[in-house]
């Protein structure tokens, strides 16, 4: 009887740390975790719609741009999306259904990031020497005077 | 009297002793138990997720496949990740880096992540080879980076890509120094960390990633490792496919096709 009190003590001590272990466990620990592993279920969900679909592919493209995307499926640009020239669709076409005009980028720059000739290209990709392209160096020029990119010919 | 003291005092430790670790024994107890119920559920994975709609992640198991030999490093992959998942400037979920390699040196440069493309380089040797290597995580089986994440933020799903709950992150970097393949950061906005997802957003709705859907040149090629007769598939299956720092064992689920010694 005479360790009754230690006994009764040791009681108290364990019951209250197994309380805050509880009661903190329920606080800190979102109500989801665990659910399919060690992290948050509900995150899985939350991922899959974080942000809305902003490059559709160029087949939903086509679906107003008949003519055009015909024609680029006929040529050499036919791996070429719409949306690598044109913005991604959904700058185009917001959620809501309203239709933005999107920027035409008709710069010497972007076909150049394609076709300029710079090491590490594969050779058997079509490539311009700068240099020596038509009538001497052609840097800055409007590529799209002579070349048509829904159907580029060389 | 000093006999009774030692003895006296000799018992009230063991007693007390006997005691704690009776007290320590419940204490674990308890929580094994609560970590147990809640591998447990754990177990009952093939329930609908939350949010998900039609989705189930159980029927897919998706990898990405780079054949090197087709990138122009044109950059049309890391501009089109830039706008679909608003990544910050200056950092990158995907980017291209150049090799320009010779018998004697090599020359690596990845300007702007190749998200303007590349203009044209002068090295101080005689080169042989150049080549472009797409890259983005890796989304490995063994990933070390969700290993060190201290409150289970990072985690890799049952169809096989690894992600980042923002909610969850308290922004430390452990897993951004974790990775052997750089493809991780702290976003400057909201100090948490953040990387590739293989667009899950679009994936779980029948679409490939961003990148994908815009390379001109199926350098870049995303497919379903359990889905019959996918094009990815076949390459891993029956063809000769190499992994980035395939020495770490981190089993990476992004493939390579012609790939170099050079390339880490």
């Amino acid at each position: 009887m005479e360790h009754g009190k230690h006994v009764f003590r040791i009681v108290i001590l364990v019951a209250v740390i197994l309380a805050v272990v509880v009661l903190g466990r329920g606080l800190l620990i979102p109500k989801t975790y665990g659910l399919y592993g060690r992290f948050r279920g509900a995150n899985v969900g939350e991922q899959m719609n974080i942000r809305p679909v902003l490059h559709a592919g160029a087949a939903a493209c086509a679906d107003c741009h008949g003519d055009q995307s015909t024609k680029r499926s006929a040529g050499a640009h036919k791996n070429v999306s719409c949306e690598i020239c044109h913005a991604p669709l959904g700058a185009h076409v917001k959620a809501d259904g309203t239709v933005v005009k999107p920027p035409i980028d008709r710069s010497f720059t972007l076909c150049a990031r394609c076709h300029r000739k710079v090491a590490g290209r594969p050779a058997r990709f079509p490539q311009v020497d700068l240099d020596q392209h038509v009538n001497g160096p052609v840097e800055g020029k409007v590529c799209l005077q002579c070349h048509d990119p829904h159907s580029p010919k060389p | 009297m000093s006999d009774c003291h030692d003895g006296c005092n000799g018992s009230r430790r063991e007693f007390l002793s006997g005691t704690l670790k009776l007290a320590g024994g419940a204490v674990v107890t308890v929580i094994g138990g609560a970590a147990l119920a809640s591998s447990g559920s754990s177990a009952g994975a093939g329930a609908p997720l939350p949010g998900g709609g039609d989705y189930d992640w159980n029927e897919h198991l998706w990898a990405y496949l780079v054949d090197t030999t087709k990138c122009i490093g044109c950059g049309s992959c890391v501009r089109a990740c830039k706008a679909e998942n608003d990544v910050p400037e200056g950092f990158f979920r995907t980017w291209i880096e150049r090799y320009v390699v010779g018998m004697d040196d090599s020359h690596v440069d990845s300007p702007n992540g190749g998200m303007d493309g590349f203009p044209p380089v002068q090295v101080g040797f005689v080169a042989t080879k150049s080549f472009f290597v797409p890259k983005i995580c890796n989304h490995c089986r063994a990933t070390p980076c969700t290993q060190v994440c201290p409150v289970g933020a990072s985690y890799r799903t049952k169809d096989g890509a690894v992600l980042v709950d923002a909610d969850s992150c308290i922004g430390c970097g452990y897993c951004v120094q974790a990775c052997p393949y750089g493809s991780r950061f702290i976003h400057p906005a909201t100090h948490t960390a953040s990387k590739c997802t293989w667009c899950y957003h679009r994936i779980t709705k029948g679409l490939k990633p961003a990148c994908v859907t815009v390379c001109p040149t199926q350098a870049r090629q995303f497919g379903d490792l359990k889905k019959e007769g996918d094009p990815v598939r076949n390459v891993v299956e029956h063809d000769r496919v190499q992994i980035l720092q395939g020495h770490l064992l981190t089993e990476p689920q992004c493939y390579y096709t012609h790939l170099d010694k050079e390339v880490r």
